[in-house]
Order: C-alpha cells, then structure tokens, then sequence
C-alpha cells in the first residue's frame, strides 16, 4: 500500500489535499480535503437583502455572476417576486452566457489543459506555420532561459502524455490564444455590468439599467468572436485529443448520481424550461427525474464542524459553529484522514441521502434526456467520433467530463447572440423596463438554484425585519467535493478516484486529471 | 494570428509610453527609459504569488491585462515561478519550485486574499499555514505587494464578526509576525486591477525604488484621487440630478447615483480614469453605484451599499470638492464612517449644515 498525498492541487480555484491509498497499481481509498474556511454564512447575517449580492458574488472570483444570480433571485422569491421583467431576464443571461463563455475556455485550455499537453515536448514539433514557429520559438526560448516559470517541475517525462509533438505545440499556440479569448467573453460581460470579474449591475428586482443599443452590439462582436473560437478551435481540439486519451473513458465513473438545478432561462422563466433544464439522475439510470431545492441536506460527521451541525438537515438550518478543527496526517510518513478532515460539509440530496455529481456532464446529460435538441445532437455526434455511437454511458468517466464542458460551451455560445438579439428585438418593441421596485418591509423566506459554470449552485435566504436573518449557499464544489456523510459513504470526487490507475506513484498524473475533470 | 500583440518594435515603445504615464514618468526621455530598462531585463524578475483566503478573483483580474497581454506578462516580462491557479506542477512538485525560489531570495513576492489570524488552520498549503508561509516568504522577498483589498486589509473575510481573524499582510506581520513597520506595497479594490498590479510591478523593476505611499500603504500615483472628483457624473451632482430609484428617468439618462447608495465621495481609486477590462467600462457606467472597495473594511463601513453615504453635502452649501477631499483625507486615516458624519455635520470643523439623514433612515456604517 502506497499512501499519495497530492496538496496543493493546482489549477483550480480555492485550497485542496487529496490524499489517495495505491495498491496495484489503482487508487483504492480517497479523502478530498479543502484547506480554507472564510465563514459566508456568518458575517452574511444581519446585512442589507438589497445588498447581499454583493457579498454572495465573492464567494468564487471565478464565477462570481451565477454567486450573483443566485443571490438576487433568492432575495426576490423571499419577497414574493416570481419573475423579472423580460429584459432583465436577456440581460441576466446575457451575462452568464458570457461568463460560461470564458470560464469553459479557461478551464479547457489554462486549467485542464497541462494534463493532456506536454509543453517541453513542442520543441519537437515540425511547425507548419510561421504562427506555430513563432510560438515554438517562444517556447525555446522560455526553456534556453533555464527560467521555466508556470511551466517547471510538472511531470512532463510521465507516459501518460501521448500526443504526437506537431498536436501538443498546436494547443499551446492555442491555450496562448484562448488567454485573449477569454477577454472577449470577459469584456461583453463588463461592458454591460461594469467590470468583469465582480460585476455591478444587479439588484434585487432586475438590473441597474437597460443597456444601449451600442452596448448590446458591442456584446455581440465580442461573443461572436468567442463563438467562432469554440466551433473553429477549441471543439476541433477536442476531437483531435480525444482518440489519444480514450482510456479516460475507462476510469473516473463516479456515483452515477447527478443533478442540476438548471441555467439560462426562456421566456417563461420556468427551471424546467431552461437552456440547460432542472433534473437529477438516480443510481446510472439514464432516466430524468424532477429535482427539489429544499432536499438538500448536509451532514458534519466528517467536516470541522460540530456533528450536530449538519445531522442531515436544510441549509438553512445548518450553521457554522461551532468550530471543531483537528489536525491532518502529514504529508510525508504514515497516517490517513481518521474522524473530521475536511472544511467542506457532506451535501446529500433525498431521503436516500445520494451524493449527486453536478457539473457540465450532468447539465448536459439532463439536457440531453429532456430531448433538447441542440444537446441530442452534439452528444450524438461526439459518442459517433469517438467510435460509441449511441451509447451515452461512455460519458459516465472522465473522458464525458471533458467531452461536456466543450460541448456545453459550444450550446452556450450560440444562444448568447440569440438573446441578445431578442434584447434588442425588445427594445424595438419598446420593452425597456429592467426593475421593479420590491417591498422591503415584507418577511419571508427564498431560495434559487441556478447552475455555476462547474455545477449545481443553489442560495437559501430567510428575511426578516429588512435584514438578513440567516444565508446559505450550496456551491457545486459542496457537491463534488463532500467527504464522508455521516453514514461514510464518499463523496463524488473521492468515488471517482477509486480506480483511477498511477503508474508512478512519486508523478500521479492520473489523478490530477480525474480530480481536475471536475473542475473543483 | 497575432498570438503576441505588442511584439513589433513599434507596438513595444507604445507599450512602453503608456506604461510611462501609468508610473508617473514624463519629457521627452520616458518611453527610451522604460524600453531601456525592459529590455535589461535580460532575466525575467522571477514571483511568487500565494492566495491565501481569497476568491482568485484578483487573478482572474489580472488575467485581463492588455498592457502587456497576459502571454506576454508570462511568458516575456515575468517567471511566474509560483501561482497555484496557473502553474502545471502541484503537490510536492509544486512545492519544489516555491522553495527553490523563495530560499534564492531574488524574487518579488505577490499576496492574494487574507491571512488566517483567528483560527491559523482556517487556511493551509502543503500542510502549513497562511501565517508561516507568508511571514517566511516576506522575509526573503526583493519586495511584497498586497493585490486586491483581502491582502490589503483582510477583505470579505474580515467583515464583522470576522470569524476566522482574517487580516491584510501588512496588519499580519505586525500585530502576530512581530515585524515593526514592515514595507507591504497595497493594491486594494475588489477584485485588484490588472492595470494597477502591471503598473506597480513595473514602478519597481524599472524605478528601482517604491512608490510613495499614502498612509494606508497604496501607491499615491495610483490612489490619490477621490472617485467622485474623476467621475464623469459629476456635473450631474453638482447640477443636483439624482437617480431616485434603479430604472427611473434619471437612470436612463445617467445621472448622478449617490441617493441609490454611491460611495464614490468616499473612496480612493482610478477607476473612472484608468477604468476596467482593459479601458472600456467601470461599475458605475453600468448604472450601479460604486461599493467603496478600494477602502479598509468597506463591507463594514461603506455598506447598506445601496443608501447614501453618511453625511455628505450636497450642492447649494460649500462645494462638494470640500467636503469629498476632507472626508476622504478621514476616511483615509482610518476614522469611520460615525466620524465622518462628525465633520460633515459640522461637530468636527466648520462647516455648513448638511442636508438632513433622518428622513432617509440611513444608518451610519451598516452593519
């Protein structure tokens, strides 16, 4: 038995330990351990309902607009406001669809990408064009200095690389170019909210204001670009890589439980009725069954909390105290996780308490069993290029997890011109108004679900008095990342370890890619 | 395919001027100067950047820089020899490069989010604290700079009550590191700005010296300026044309938003100058009132974000220059908001009587 502990894990957002048992040559025991607490619920209580967004935004710097959605929305339902008007409904998803646009790039290329593409290796590239030379040289360059920065001390000798040097130089002359990209989508989502990352154009009610017409035009030239991008290269580098890694699809399964609350609405504003539709997947049955916000139950057994503070129940009547932080075995020498080892708690959906997967693959799953057709087609087509026509349940594996997110993208991109140009259309028809005015005065209590970028997210909130009375947030990576629930059975990420083969216990690769396929 | 905008000579000295502007370098020898020392820099000034607790948005931020681009900040101008959003390596790997690099002691030291006081576990890498980590790594530094208001001044994790004790670097390493008057360059704003991280990068590698600091460790160059003297609204403050409520006629002709909440009276920041995602936008175009977040504690002091700042005066008394500098000079020292509303109240200096809070049942500081 070999014990790996892999901390920090990079490339993601936030602060991770895996810590994973090797016999054989496979993982066979795996403890996911997040290393930060900041306390949101806490210092969230008693503010101002109006104002709270702009707390929940923070949670994640990388996909603070669904944090905001959230949050706004959550505010609304506590005060009784079932829809926005209509245009502040194409602003919001707007927003988000430019946000999606650049969050699955940078995952794509900036996150993931160092998994698959072995730098060092394009030196031995036959560059085919003077911008493919000019990027090799660069490369060069980087190595002569002997100053190897982001690029040093990866595994890059590990087996596992196995693309031809001509296809690793031609992704990194892409993931330089995915880094303006990804500006594009960050500036049509500044342009209408102020900034991007953290934007400033939300409230309780609808947005601040109707964007021009200028705006709007701006928004699509930025998001076309983006658009030609994914259909021109970054789908086409999917199913170039794919064949070179089709044992991704042998490991990396998981719980075979997924969820999404859903994400981008249409005009009825209803979560079944979405881009990408609310529904759960139970126990590897590819059947769609409707979903429910307030099943949500947390459990503490094996998080630094108290064990009575989760015990199974509603977030919102979770806390975050008391405090019951132990230690963790070290790095090096003996010693696994025993008793609490992580600062996420256990989320479990149902009576049955399953731990769901949330993310791109379960989006798009769901999508594709609520007959959508935009997601029956690109998922026919890819299950056709990879050599499993019709047989969806490839996807159950690492190799779907990276197939999703660039497919969801593509279905993503697409519709971001669509609804800019039903904005526009409104403004035509004279159906400016973006806010209504929400009565403050009134208790009640809300709650939103609406997916971030990497899955499932959803905000609880109970007003009263125009404060804040008490906040939750279940962000997707309190899904992926759960340990233990109180009766130890692991949570999604650290399922889908088990199995994931490491050659080379001292480089494992393997299981930075099963960890990163979820974007934690 | 222009994978490297700003490789031809001729797009370098353009860099280069508007990199001379941005640290204050003037006549005719500014743009041969900054070339001149960019291109000394035959080694790439190697960083280390730590997040501790914090949201990565800053690094998000500076993913959005155009001068340079952020392939050419990686790849031409800086070894990013530690990041954990970007690097390839990770666990020990990862590890190894950071010690490598912080025991040669030739590197800059950049710090995204707080520092874990309260409860030091709330916050490990590589099994060891925020606290050891960052206190260690500050000693060998060439010099640190705090990027974003977490690092400046413990950010969203410090608001009251504060529960894990999060605090900026500089408060860290003199209240619990024992270092008297340690020398931490603050960047603040919420999420810290590309423009600003590149600009004060570039100060010291080709200044050779700090920037002068104002008395919350922000570069003047930088945070000298009220947001609202520099807000293109202004007429509209000065004219009296408020919006009253999101979406109202006002709203839709861009008026001032300091009824909706605005805090740009009160905060120090070249948003509306430098602005946002390269040069397009700021928060304030978009119809939202500005949060104050270039500010310490200002989810504390500058929120209900959406009421009016505390004891503002509006036009038709003394001039809002007046009362905007002197509560910003306040505000800047570090004297909450009830103070503020001292001096505009006229308790503190002289002054003329402000426009009356209570009816709008505004609470000074929030929370």
């Amino acid at each position: 038995m070999t014990k790996v502990v892999i901390d920090p894990i990079t490339r993601i957002e936030g602060h991770l330990r895996i810590t994973c048992v090797v016999e054989n040559g496979k993982v066979t025991d795996a403890w996911n351990t997040a290393t930060m607490f900041r306390g949101f619920e806490i210092f969230m209580k008693d503010r101002d309902p109006k104002g709270i967004w702009q707390f929940a935004q923070r949670i994640c710097g990388v996909c603070p607009t669904p944090h905001a959605f959230n949050s706004v929305r959550t505010v609304e339902t506590a005060l009784g406001m079932d829809k926005v008007p209509d245009s502040a409904r194409l602003v919001r998803n707007m927003m988000e669809a430019a946000q999606l646009g650049y969050d699955h790039i940078l995952w794509f290329y900036h996150l993931n990408g160092f998994d698959y593409v072995n730098v060092p290796n394009t030196l031995q590239a036959k560059a085919s064009t003077p911008g493919l030379k000019a990027v090799q040289d660069q490369v060069k360059a980087v190595v002569d200095s002997g100053q190897l920065g982001p690029f040093a001390n990866m595994y890059w000798d590990h087996p596992g690389y196995k693309l031809p040097a001509e296809l690793d130089l031609e992704i990194t002359a892409h993931y330089l170019q995915a880094l303006e990209i990804q500006q594009k989508a960050c500036d049509a989502s500044a342009m209408l909210g102020g900034r991007y990352p953290m934007i400033n154009n939300y409230v309780p009610g609808g947005v601040t204001q109707m964007p021009s017409i200028e705006d709007i035009e701006y928004y699509i030239s930025q998001m076309s670009v983006v658009k030609d991008f994914i259909d021109t290269v970054m789908v086409p580098d999917l199913l170039a890589i794919a064949p070179f890694y089709l044992d991704l699809a042998g490991y990396g399964k998981g719980v075979g439980n997924f969820l999404s609350w859903g994400v981008l609405d249409e005009k009825s504003q209803d979560p079944y009725d979405r881009l990408f539709p609310r529904g759960g997947i139970f126990d590897g049955k590819l059947e769609l069954q409707k979903v429910d916000l307030n099943e949500t139950r947390q459990y503490t057994k094996y998080s630094w909390f108290g064990d009575g503070v989760g015990a199974g129940k509603h977030p919102l009547n979770v806390g975050q105290e008391p405090i019951d932080f132990t230690k963790l075995p070290p790095i090096e020498g003996e010693g696994l996780p025993e008793g609490k080892y992580d600062w996420t708690q256990a989320v479990r959906y149902g009576k049955d308490d399953h731990p769901m997967e949330v993310g791109p693959l379960a989006q798009l799953l769901i999508a594709y069993l609520a007959g959508r057709p935009e997601a029956t087609k690109l998922v026919d087509d890819t299950l056709a290029a990879i050599g499993h026509a019709g047989d969806p349940t490839v996807l159950l594996s690492n190799l779907g997890r990276v197939a999703a997110r660039v497919i969801k993208a593509k279905i993503n991109s697409d519709n971001a011109l669509r609804w800019a140009n039903e904005l526009l259309e409104n403004i035509g028809k004279g159906e400016t108004t973006v806010y209504e005015e929400l009565d403050f005065s009134k208790d009640g209590t809300g709650q939103s679900g609406w997916d971030a970028p990497r899955g499932a997210l959803a905000h609880y909130a109970k007003l009263s008095d125009n404060k804040i009375d008490t906040y939750a947030a279940v962000p997707p990576s309190n899904w992926n990342l759960s340990p233990r629930d109180d009766k130890g059975v692991r949570g999604p990420v650290e399922e889908a370890l088990v199995g994931t083969p490491v050659i080379d216990p001292e480089k494992p690769l393997e299981i930075l890619r099963t960890v990163h396929t979820f974007d934690p | 395919m222009s994978l490297f905008p700003g490789l031809s000579r001729r797009d370098f000295l353009k860099s280069c001027g508007v990199l001379a502007g941005l640290i204050g370098l003037s006549g005719p020898m500014a743009v041969p100067k900054v070339a001149k020392a960019l291109e000394e820099l035959a080694k790439r000034p190697a960083i280390v950047w730590s997040c501790f607790q914090e949201c990565l948005g800053c690094s998000v931020s500076l993913l959005q820089s155009r001068k340079p681009n952020p392939a050419n900040l990686i790849l031409k101008q800086i070894s990013v020899n530690y990041h954990e959003g970007i690097m390839a390596a990770a666990g020990t790997q990862a590890e190894k490069s950071f010690r490598e690099t912080v025991d040669s002691k030739d590197f800059y030291y950049v710090v995204e989010g707080g520092i874990a006081t309260g409860i030091p576990d709330a916050c490990t890498i590589g099994g060891k604290t925020s606290m050891e980590i960052c206190k260690d790594t500050y000693q060998k530094a060439k010099a640190t700079i705090a990027i974003g208001t977490c690092a400046c001044y413990g950010g969203i994790q410090a608001a009251a009550p504060n529960p894990s004790g999060s605090k900026g670097v500089a408060d860290f390493l003199k209240e619990d590191g024992g270092i008297t008057n340690p020398t931490v360059i603050n960047s603040p704003r919420c999420p810290g700005n590309a423009d600003d991280t590149v600009a004060i990068l570039l100060y010291v590698l080709v200044k050779k010296e700090l920037p002068e600091l104002d008395d919350l460790g922000r570069p003047k160059f930088l945070f000298g300026q009220l947001v609202h003297d520099n807000c293109e609204r202004r007429g509209h403050f000065d004219a009296g044309e408020f919006v009253e409520a999101f979406g109202d006629e006002g709203s839709d002709k861009g008026w001032c938003l300091y009824k909706v909440g605005c805090k740009g009276p009160v905060a120090y920041a070249p948003c509306p100058t430098t602005r946002w995602n390269g040069d397009i936008t700021w928060p304030v175009m978009a119809g939202g009132p500005c949060i104050g977040c270039s500010e310490p504690d200002f989810w504390d002091k500058q929120s209900p974000f959406y009421e009016k700042a505390p004891g503002i005066k509006l036009p038709g008394d003394i001039t809002p220059t007046q009362v905007a500098v002197g509560l910003g000079a306040l505000a800047a020292v570090g004297i909450g908001a009830h103070a503020i509303g001292q001096v505009a109240t006229g308790r503190m200096f002289k002054g003329a009587p402000v426009e009356d809070m209570e009816d709008e049942g505004s609470e000074e500081g929030g929370k």
